[in-house]
């Protein structure tokens, strides 16, 4: 189930949106290397999550994708674009919401249409839409300090879609969540990303949740920051939070943790 | 719990309040009139209400002065707190004018600027254009270092968000830095025309030509104490009204910090889209 980068590539794939290749970024004037060698595909569609201890270089990785810091080394390409600085290609969604206060629900999901366009009528629904689709239709003129964490989520995954990218970029979107909440948006995510055909990389130190989201599991290590095994997780779509329990799944918890050096 | 008897002991403290107050009053009259008071230094209430009655209602000698002192404090607070907040926002924008402006910035800062006041009368020379000089300068530093620092201090994430959704500088001044910033900077505003209240007074006792600053001079130095007293009381009126204001002016502007404010804005956008989520009915 282990496969290098290089195996990844057959002659009859079709091209990867994403693709990195020996992706290196060192801080900091030669003082941390943050990521390494780093290469993988991301097939159109698919799900990845990168999974790690803190500290190992995912959040490097996904800001590289996204052009917002520079690698210091290798190649790294979205829809065969090469990465030069912050494109509008993919879109992003962090811990913290990071909503704008002074903003209604529905406000702050139109903002990447504003920032790209004068928002039309047309606009404004397919937001208004976004949110009932996110389980927010009666709070769309509810300011994000009167919403709950995990509502504040889903209106920053609202807007996330509205910036139309097909590419998720999603760094530990739950992880400031109360188990429960995280589990019912792990699931609603899923359903969603399938629904708008979106490829999505996924960063979690959550390994259950990595596995149960994702297509591929990129398993990272840190000191230096680096790949150390893509694992691929074969199971049928839709998924039930009930796949946890089969032994399929668990064997390849345990093969995560093996990579990982947790015993 | 009703809301009667939520109300009772608001009422029952209010009472109290006025019956404090109300004995200190009438125990500072007693001393007066039994003369264990000085009256140079305490007046009897009913003086300086008498006073009130006078410089307000007959004599009408105080409205000109009152006009000119709360021209000056708003003209002066308009163009130092403008300034300041312009500056602050170019300073904090910008990196390297931000690195060698800092030490000044610290050095100005610990300075009393009312003690610059002699020196713009100086440069300046006396009349209304020092006055306001003095007042600009006393407006001048709360909003221009918390706008300073309101700017500076932007989110990181929120930041490479905008980033990454395609946002011009100009986007990202416009609607993130500028809007995060308004809650600090009404802060600066609220200090600075407290501030103005002072400058306007110092700048009069300077120049003692007009304004309310001169009279109670002019009062003082007839030793009509309860005049004196009657000035220094709208002033404390004035001052209140002042922080009334700024604080009301600043929930209704930066209304996402209160749950009233919230609550207006939202119901207001609400109706503003109310095709928008009446959609979802039909
Ligand atoms: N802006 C930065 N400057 C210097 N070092 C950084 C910066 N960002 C991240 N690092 C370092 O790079 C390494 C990887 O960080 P990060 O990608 O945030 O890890 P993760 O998201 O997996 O926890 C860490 O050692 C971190 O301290
Ligand atoms: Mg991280």
């Amino acid at each position: 189930m282990t496969r290098t980068a290089e195996t990844l590539r057959t002659a009859n794939a079709p091209a990867p949106i994403i693709s990195a290749r020996d992706v290196g970024k060192i801080f900091g004037g030669g003082s941390v290397v943050a990521l390494q060698g780093a290469s993988f595909d991301v097939a159109q569609g698919s799900f990845v999550s990168l999974v790690g201890p803190s500290g190992c270089g995912k959040s490097t990785l996904l800001r590289l994708i996204a052009g917002l810091i520079e690698r210091t080394s290798g190649s790294l390409s979205v829809h065969g674009r090469d990465i030069t600085g912050p494109h509008t290609d993919v879109g992003l969604m962090f811990q913290k919401a990071t909503l704008l206060d002074w903003r209604t629900a529905l406000e702050n999901v139109l903002l990447p249409t504003e920032i790209a366009r004068t928002p039309t009528a047309e606009d404004k629904r397919r937001a208004f839409d976004l949110l009932k689709m996110v389980g927010l239709g009666d709070f769309a003129f509810s300011f994000p300090s009167q919403l709950s964490g995990g509502m504040q989520q889903r209106v920053a995954l609202a807007r996330l879609l509205q910036t139309g990218a097909d590419v998720l970029l999603l760094d530990e979107p739950f992880g400031a969540l109360d188990e429960f909440t995280r589990e019912r948006l792990n699931v609603e995510l899923m359903r969603i990303v399938a629904e708008v055909r979106a490829t999505t990389v996924f960063v979690t130190h959550n390994i259950v949740e990595a596995i149960f989201l994702a297509d591929q599991v990129v398993v990272m290590s840190p000191r230096p920051g680096r790949i150390s095994a893509i694992i691929d997780v074969p199971f049928e779509r839709p998924r039930t939070l009930s796949l946890q329990t089969s032994v399929e799944f668990n064997r390849i918890v345990e093969e995560v943790r093996t990579t990982l050096g947790e015993h | 719990m009703t809301a009667g008897a939520d109300r009772a002991p608001a009422l029952r403290r209010a009472a109290t309040h006025a019956a404090i107050f109300l004995s200190l009053i009438a125990a500072w009259e007693v001393g007066a009139q039994a003369g264990w008071l000085d009256p140079l230094f305490f007046p009897a209430p009913s003086a300086i209400l008498a006073s009130f009655w006078r410089i307000y209602v007959v004599q009408m000698n105080i409205w000109p002065h009152l006009g000119v002192s709360l021209g000056l404090v708003f003209a002066g607070f308009a163009i130092g707190s403008i300034l300041g907040v312009g500056l602050g926002a170019v300073v904090g924008l910008n990196a390297l004018v931000r690195r060698f402006l800092q030490p000044y910035v610290i050095v100005m800062e610990a300075t009393p600027r009312i003690a610059v006041a002699p020196l713009i009368i100086a440069a300046v020379g006396f009349g209304a254009q020092s006055k306001i000089a003095i007042i600009m300068l006393v407006c001048f530093f709360a909003p221009f270092i918390n706008t300073l620092s309101g700017v500076v201090n932007v989110n990181e994430d929120r930041l490479q968000l905008f980033r990454s959704m395609g946002a011009s500088k100009w986007q990202i001044l416009r609607k993130l830095v500028l809007p995060d910033a308004v809650p600090v900077i009404m802060a600066g505003e609220r200090l600075a025309l407290t501030a103005a209240l002072s400058g306007v007074l110092v700048a009069e006792f300077i120049q003692r030509d007009q304004g309310i600053g001169a009279l109670i001079l002019t009062y003082t130095r007839n030793l009509n104490m309860p005049s004196a007293f009657a000035c220094i009381f709208t002033l404390t009126a004035i001052g209140f009204a002042i922080f009334k204001g700024m604080e009301i002016l600043d929930r209704r502007v930066a209304f996402w910090t209160n749950e009233e404010g919230l609550r207006r804005v939202g119901l207001a956008r609400a109706a503003a889209h109310a095709t928008l989520a009446g959609g979802r009915h039909g």
